[in-house]
């Protein structure tokens, strides 16, 4: 066992397999080796090519074309049947694709930048003569934001902003920042008193620049973890969001399309349910292996195993 | 303690305070339910006056941390039912729905998090591992519906009422409380043994537990004795945080989707009618609830730990 800052040979000669030297390609050597997380990525670069397809105009476009009789089963014309409307499955679970990355993506970047930011000044002040009313007040927001009620919190914003499509990614932004938060808050305290920090705080480098250039910088594996579980936790929501009313409203979603299907199956037509159940197990399993292998890869106590 | 106590209160009135700006001030008018279409502009302002909408905005917040703290909740608008009679008949349906599932969901998720940890690196640390990815990557709604096909349906097994709640006794409890009790456990225990595992996994790589087990203690008492017994303040954490969240916000789906009439129903349906006496009730108590928890946990840590004084 030695940790793996420690300068030896190997790391000087980088080009060792087994020991390579910098964070990164240690990291990304790892995630090479990790079979479930290549599974995940690959499932997440399929989907993520498919989505494009949406994106572009290629797949998907009939979505809201009532083109059918109502429950049709599975034919040339409609691949998986066709839902109560009369509208086809297949098309819908395809351009609902778009749907989960585009809530994907928004929500699980803003929140980790959120939480970047907020973390890493409270990480900063925490200590700090005179200015550890800026890591106490973050503390608190975080600890507020925690105790309301999710849902019941989600519901409210919902109805505040009422119509707005966007009210659901503001609410899910609002409360997925404090997780990483709390963790980035953790690791800037630590990163605040390495050398290469006192030193340029030493030579007089302003905070700014310093949270900027060295501190923040060196969070960017939670970071990367962390917009992975964010994204997994958007998609998760926005299905429940849907189910309750209060989630994607003029266009579809496999929260729409489960929503829809809870009661058709009690009259016995599943194929609603499943297309849309299958592409989002999918979708979650791929990022969570994909998570997992980022995690173990970043992770520094399993550096020299 | 008294560094507690403020910190407690800081959180109520913050928690409080975004709750009341969100679900009261920009929350919806009620206004016009009460009163019906034609009406005239004195019954308008008799309502709004009734409802409190014409006080200046510290005001009506004030009124609020009053009524909290005095407990005096007022009535529901819609109903007319006083709050804490509402709360007194909807939180013992909502505790016997989510109690058996919660309780259920942790222990196995310690006994399963325990093996894995005990057995890590072996095919079965994988398999628990793997399922535990694949619980956490089924959302709530599929395992829900799926859940009801095959157990309440004739395309199923056909052996429970599809929705509702009509309890009176200890078998028709079990027969309305199976189904969501199977969902709560595999929502949640996907969550739950990755998370135990991981701080069994921390604790058992420590030097005492190598010790202990070059001294040839069984796998039983190492797990129990050791591993265990080293990381409840962990597991204690784990689960006294999440019983407000499980009471009000893990039962507003499960309730909505069974029409069960409890506490998590009830508030999504005073958010979506504006019945802001029962929100204001349910959110502060929730917060006071995390306070009183947070205070509690300290005695609860001595007692699991000695170490802490």
């Amino acid at each position: 066992m030695k940790s793996p800052r420690t300068l030896t040979l190997s790391t000087v000669f980088a080009s060792d397999p087994f020991e390579p030297g910098p964070k990164g390609s240690r990291a990304w050597y790892k995630l090479r080796q990790d079979k479930a997380g290549l599974f995940g990525l690959a499932i997440v670069a399929i989907f993520l090519v498919l989505t494009l397809g949406v994106f572009f105009g290629w797949l998907g476009q009939g979505w809201s074309v009532a083109g059918g009789g109502r429950w049709e089963p599975v034919s040339v014309d409609h691949w998986l049947g066709t839902n109560l409307l009369g509208q086809d499955i297949f098309q819908r679970a395809v351009f609902s694709l778009r749907t989960a990355f585009e809530i994907g993506l928004v929500v699980s970047l803003l929140s980790t930048l959120l939480g970047a930011l907020l973390g890493v000044l409270a990480g900063w002040y925490n200590g700090e003569p005179g200015r550890t009313w800026v890591d106490g007040g973050i503390l608190w927001f975080m600890g507020v934001l925690d105790s309301i009620p999710f849902y019941l919190f989600v519901a409210a914003v919902a109805y505040a902003l009422q119509g707005w499509p966007w009210a659901m990614h503001i609410a899910m932004v609002a409360t997925f920042w404090t997780t990483t938060g709390r963790l980035i808050r953790a690791e800037a305290m630590r990163i605040k008193s390495r050398e290469f920090v006192l030193s340029a705080r030493a030579i007089g480098l302003p905070t700014r620049l310093i949270l900027l250039r060295h501190v923040l910088p060196n969070t960017l594996h939670i970071l990367l973890v962390q917009a992975t579980i964010a994204f997994v936790a958007a998609i998760k929501t926005e299905v429940i969001l849907s189910f309750l009313g209060l989630g994607v409203q003029d266009s579809v979603s496999w929260g729409l399309m489960l929503a829809e299907s809870t009661q058709e199956v009690l009259a016995g037509h599943f194929n609603n349910f499943l297309a849309a159940s299958l592409m989002l197990f999918m979708l979650l399993l791929g990022f969570n292996l994909l998570a997992d292998a980022l995690q173990d890869a970043f992770d520094p106590r399993q550096a020299s195993l | 303690m008294l560094r507690k106590i403020i910190h407690g209160l800081a959180l109520i009135l913050g928690v409080t305070f975004i709750s009341f700006l969100l679900m009261v001030w920009f929350g919806p008018d009620q206004t016009y339910t009460l009163i019906g279409k034609h009406a005239t502009a004195s019954q308008i302002a008799e309502v709004r006056h009734q409802l409190g909408y014409d006080q200046p905005f510290t005001r009506r917040y004030l009124d609020y941390l009053v009524e909290l703290f005095t407990l005096d909740l007022g009535a529901s608008n819609s109903s007319g039912e006083q709050v804490s009679s509402i709360l007194k008949r909807t939180l013992p349906i909502s505790l016997a729905l989510m109690l058996p599932g919660f309780i259920i969901g942790n222990l196995l998720g310690i006994v399963l998090g325990l093996v894995a940890a005990f057995r890590r690196g072996t095919w079965i640390d994988r398999l628990i591992t793997g399922l535990s990815v694949t619980g956490m990557s089924i959302s709530f709604l599929i395992i829900i519906i799926a859940l009801q096909v095959l157990l309440s349906t004739p395309y199923g097994f056909n052996l429970f009422p599809v929705r509702g709640w009509r309890v009176d006794n200890l078998s028709s409890y079990l027969t309305y409380v199976t189904v969501p009790t199977l969902s709560l456990i595999m929502v949640t225990l996907g969550y739950n043994t990755r998370f135990y595992r991981a701080v069994f996994v921390e604790e058992s790589s420590r030097e005492h537990i190598r010790t202990a087990r070059a001294f040839g203690a069984s796998p039983a008492t190492l797990m129990g004795r050791h591993v265990l017994k080293n990381s409840l303040v962990a597991v204690s954490t784990r689960i006294m945080f999440s019983i407000p969240l499980v009471v009000v916000s893990g039962s507003l789906l499960i309730e909505t989707y069974f029409g069960i009439p409890g506490i998590g129903k009830v508030s999504f349906d005073a958010i979506t009618s504006g019945d802001q006496p029962i929100l204001k009730a349910v959110v502060g108590l929730t917060a006071v609830m995390f306070v009183l928890i947070q205070i509690v946990a300290d005695f609860v840590y001595r007692l699991v730990d000695p170490r802490i004084a």
